[in-house]
């Protein structure tokens, strides 16, 4: 019973801490950004208007102390290697935030995050399991070079393609949102219906979440903050690590399918790695009447922005609607995929 | 509807996703064991190398053909046609 409750007050402790700091310091950081000059033209109006970017490093802390409860409280490595593979997509967001770095420079060092986060195994040799459990048909065999690989590989990938998701007002935290309750809810199940399974790994989840949750107060439309490559890049690095720790990948990668898309689109018409401020072809443009139209020129970006604007212009409050509603499909497929894969 | 198209693509992709996830870890990645011959463990190989090639061609060329057929014919539909 008392246990019970330690676990159920450190459970609220790992998402209140985070989400209740943001929401307290945020408005202090976005003052701090503003003095300092760093704001940046929100493209998406007219005339533009200046929000302040990056908040990243507020996301970082915030979900640097709601892991740090969980270590500290479940004396679990887990959220030390999940520390570990978000600081170095951080430091790697931040230099580009700051600097601008290559379109190729950014993936080849996010591999570095995903090598850190490996590189804990050393100490721990269960930090995850090297098999992917599919819905029905069970465990593959175990396989711990080429699962270690794909996990390193992990977070250049999807690290990139929440970053290529943080376009207009809200996206990027509605999308980091959703998914992370879709993670959160595969995780749980398996929780429920895996003996074995440590609840200190439903319990790194939870810092994602607040955070997400509460950076959406500030980055809903109309936006008063940007995260910059460094929130997002961030999001994305302590996604691929949860999926891993967790153990859900398959439920993990179907909820993010809108993105993953997104990125194909984007790096299959440009034809590898582009840094976006270098890009051409733009693959939407701002109309004269405010709207967001999808490029006619043939060459164009094929993004998932311009495939949703093919149909006829929309507002930016409406096409970031239409990116929720892809998000909410693929969230509901990973929920179903983590149903007839941990309760049946 | 303005999203039943890129619903359909999701749909395919989460289907590939799947399949082709698992062909990879119950049939690719086991293929043959470690044999003391050199020549026959490059040989499984080159086959684990272009059976993984092979799942991934068959997504981009899956999701491309979709995406790039939607496309197309919305470019046609918005670009007007000379009056004859």
């Amino acid at each position: 019973m008392v246990a019970g409750l330690a676990v159920a007050g450190l459970l609220s402790l790992s998402f209140l801490a985070p989400f209740l700091l943001i929401l307290v310091c945020m408005p202090l950081f976005l003052k701090f950004l503003v003095r300092r000059g760093r704001v940046s033209d929100d493209v998406h109006k007219k005339p533009p208007t200046k929000v302040p970017e990056p908040v990243g490093p507020m996301l970082f802390l915030a979900a640097l102390l709601g892991e740090l409860i969980v270590a500290v409280g479940f004396g679990s490595l887990v959220p030390v290697a999940i520390i570990i593979g978000i600081a170095a997509a951080f430091a790697v967001g931040l230099a580009d935030d700051l600097y601008v770095l290559g379109g190729k420079t950014k993936p080849l060092l996010l591999l570095l995050a995903g090598l850190a986060f490996v590189g804990l195994v050393g100490l721990r040799s269960n930090l995850y399991q090297p098999v992917i459990t599919f819905p029905l048909l069970g465990d593959t065999n175990p396989h711990f070079f080429i699962y270690t690989v794909l996990a390193v590989v992990a977070f250049p990938v999807v690290a990139n393609a929440f970053n290529m998701m943080d376009s207009f007002n809200g996206e990027i935290s509605w999308f980091t949102l959703l998914t992370s309750l879709a993670l959160l809810f595969g995780v749980c199940l398996r929780e429920a219906f895996t003996s074995g399974y440590s609840v200190a790994r439903v319990a790194v989840v939870l810092p994602l979440v607040a955070v997400a949750a509460a950076f959406l107060v500030f980055n809903r439309y109309p936006a008063r903050a940007f995260d910059g490559d460094s929130g997002a890049l961030m999001f994305g690095a302590m996604f691929a690590g949860l999926a891993v720790t967790g153990g859900v990948e398959i439920a993990a990668m179907i909820a993010i399918v809108p993105a993953i898309l997104n990125s194909f689109y984007t790096l299959s018409s440009v034809r590898g790695f582009v840094e976006r401020r270098k890009m051409g072809l733009r693959p939407t443009y701002l109309g004269e009447d405010g709207k967001l139209h999808a490029s006619t020129e043939r060459d164009s970006p094929s993004t998932l922005v311009r495939l949703i604007l093919l149909e006829g212009p929309l507002s930016e409050r409406d096409v970031v609607r239409n990116i929720i509603a892809l998000t909410v499909v693929a969230c509901i497929l990973s929920g179903a995929i983590s149903i007839l894969t941990w309760v049946l | 509807m303005r999203l039943a198209t890129l619903i359909a693509v999701e749909a395919a992709a989460f289907l590939l996703i799947i399949g082709e996830t698992y062909f990879f870890f119950a049939f690719v990645v086991p293929v043959g064991s470690i044999p003391h011959n050199p020549w026959t463990y490059t040989g499984y190989a080159l086959v684990k190398v272009l059976l993984t090639l092979g799942l991934g061609v068959l997504w981009f060329l899956v999701v491309l053909g979709m995406t790039r057929r939607y496309v197309t014919s919305k470019l046609r539909s918005l670009t007007p046609r000379p009056s004859s």
